[in-house]
């Protein structure tokens, strides 16, 4: 088995919004550091952006924890946009009817432009 | 000659508990590698010496882990003299001029090769007291040793004592964890397989067949499915993926396997089904780490024609594919079907088909379409459909031998369990219908 590596980055964009990127590999193996920045995160009222611009994989694990950003996001009223979906990953979204829940753009540019008031 | 206790010459006492520690150890033949090498030249320098080595003393040989100014020496036959004769002591040993020493005269290393004269070791000695090799140094001239410089090769030895200790504690500690892991994951297998029904009820007019087909010997996956009957005269089927592996997976398994069944004795409508299994996986898991699964519920009704209408319903699951008579493998549309145990209020999707005679329906979960191809995409609905297009007959066992065959093809592509239900509803005995059949399955279109 190979050793699967995540890394999730948090800034702040002027706008005021929060982006959050995830790079690497997300399964039940490294699905508890984003799980920990997703508990962390401000959710500021001028929105969260989650980049998968990197995300090469995402298992069963790694879906609950977006749905778990999603959850957070939505309490504190902040607007979650996730960018940079891979085809593939945006088909499981199809799947499993996650894409009728989130809101996503190609790009942060555009992730931050749809929240963008 | 009985009765005389037998005693072999010079070797050490209790050589056989020595050996045993030496093979403990699991240095023999290894690799040279740095700490040892920079003790054998520490050794060299500490005498200001040609020669050292750490060495090692196994049943019949002298096996050096590393060797300083003794290039392409590994190992030399185990004579007394030098290092065989060092470990019989727990003091350092030393010869000031191996010409004159009658212990070592003979020995190869003093009168042939680097023809050494003065040898001083210190013997690296476990915790228990076994002696396993030296630390040593040799040189071509005769010369003495100082008590300071004895005690730092003693120094010396401990040194390779603690990282033979610490390499050992390393191994051990990995050997425990691998075995643990490979229990566990054994046992969720083993939980894992008693939650699949270990055959399929037979249902009057249809073939049923499942399987499961398990990626990865160390993740455990938790796929699931059955096929039960209602008591209207009507049957019952479902099959499902949980998130995660292992023993998780396996307890999330057995619940959503149990939560189906009594949800369908209580009401088989399939949105029903779902709608109860994803409030018993909210309130089962509502301390912040969510489960879900997703589903495919259905329910078969036998018709006077020997068809069987299918009502189905699904929540975040692939579509079912409808094998038709004409060829066609089609998509049973559940789009829109969301993950059931994860989100506020999901919505699940239904469907209806009529399954006709010589008709089949599939049930996969995704480690089927998720499989990578050769050209590295997923497989998908689409490569599945295509599969299985020529497919005859269009029977449940002919479509999980397809399916298998097409696993088998993608090899290490398949990276997570599938789980197959397969549904079929024989083809119609010719003699029974002789003018009613419009045309013959019809093959020839592709």
């Amino acid at each position: 088995m190979t050793e699967r590596t995540l890394t999730v980055d948090s800034r702040s964009h002027p706008s005021g919004a929060t982006v959050l990127t995830v790079s690497g590999e997300l399964d039940h193996h490294t699905a508890g550091q984003l799980r920990a920045a997703v508990e962390g995160a401000p959710y500021p009222p001028a929105g969260t952006v989650l980049d998968c611009t990197g995300l090469g994989y995402c298992d069963s694990t790694g879906i609950t924890v977006l749905v778990t950003a999603y959850h957070r996001a939505q309490a504190a009223g902040s607007p979650l946009v996730l960018a940079g979906l891979s085809a593939d990953l945006l088909r499981v979204f199809r799947i499993v009817g996650l894409d009728q829940i989130f809101s996503y753009r190609p790009t942060v540019d555009a992730a931050l432009e749809a929240l963008a008031p | 000659m009985h009765g005389t206790p037998y005693a072999p010459p010079r070797a050490p006492a209790d050589e056989h508990g020595r050996l045993a520690a030496v093979h403990r150890y699991g240095i023999l033949d290894t690799a040279p590698d740095g700490p040892f090498d920079r003790v054998a030249s520490l050794a060299a320098r500490l005498f200001d010496a040609p020669m050292a080595t750490v060495s090692v003393v196994d049943a019949d040989r002298v096996w050096f882990k590393a060797v300083h100014g003794l290039d392409g020496v590994r190992q030399v036959e185990r004579l007394p003299g030098l290092c065989s004769s060092a470990i019989e002591q727990s003091e350092p040993y030393v010869v000031g001029d191996a010409l004159t020493d009658p212990r070592c005269a003979g020995h190869p290393l003093v009168t042939g090769g680097p023809r050494v004269r003065f040898y001083a070791a210190a013997p690296i000695t476990t915790p228990d007291g076994r002696r396993l090799g030296t630390v040593g140094v040799l040189d071509s001239r005769p010369r003495t040793a100082s008590a300071d410089q004895l005690a730092a090769l003693g120094e010396l030895a401990a040194l390779v004592m603690d990282e033979l200790e610490g390499r050992r504690a390393a191994a051990d500690a990995l050997a425990v964890e691998r075995r643990m892991r490979t229990d566990a994951e054994r046992l969720a297998r083993t939980l894992q397989r008693t939650l699949l029904p270990p055959v399929l009820p037979a249902v009057s007019g249809l073939d049923a067949a499942a399987a499961y087909h398990t990626a990865s010997l160390d993740e455990v996956g938790g796929d699931f499915y059955d096929l039960f009957p209602l008591h209207d005269g009507r049957w019952a089927f479902f099959l499902g993926d949980v998130c995660g592996k292992g023993a998780d997976a396996a307890a999330l398994t057995s619940l959503a396997r149990y939560t189906l069944r009594a949800a369908a004795i209580h009401d088989p409508d399939p949105c029903a089904a779902l709608a109860t299994l994803d409030s018993v996986l909210k309130g089962e898991y509502q301390d912040g780490d969510p489960r879900y699964c997703t589903a495919v519920f259905g329910v078969l009704r036998p018709a006077a024609d020997g068809s069987f209408d299918v009502v189905l319903a699904a929540g975040g699951h692939p579509p079912a594919l409808a094998l038709r008579a004409d060829g066609a493998v089609r998509p049973v549309r559940t789009t829109g079907g969301q993950l059931i145990g994860l989100l506020p209020a999901p919505h699940f999707v239904r469907a209806a088909l009529r399954l006709a005679p010589g008709e089949a329906l599939l049930l996969y979960t995704d480690g089927l379409t998720e499989a990578r191809t050769a050209d590295g995409g997923m497989l998908g609905e689409e490569g599945l459909a295509d599969h299985l297009g020529p497919l005859v007959p269009r029977d449940a066992d002919a479509l999980l031998a397809a399916v298998d065959t097409l696993l088998g093809g993608l090899g290490d592509g398949v990276s997570d369990d599938t789980a197959l239900l397969a549904l079929s509803v024989p083809a119609r005995q010719a003699p029974l219908l002789p003018t009613s059949r419009t045309a013959p399955p019809a093959q020839e279109n592709r």
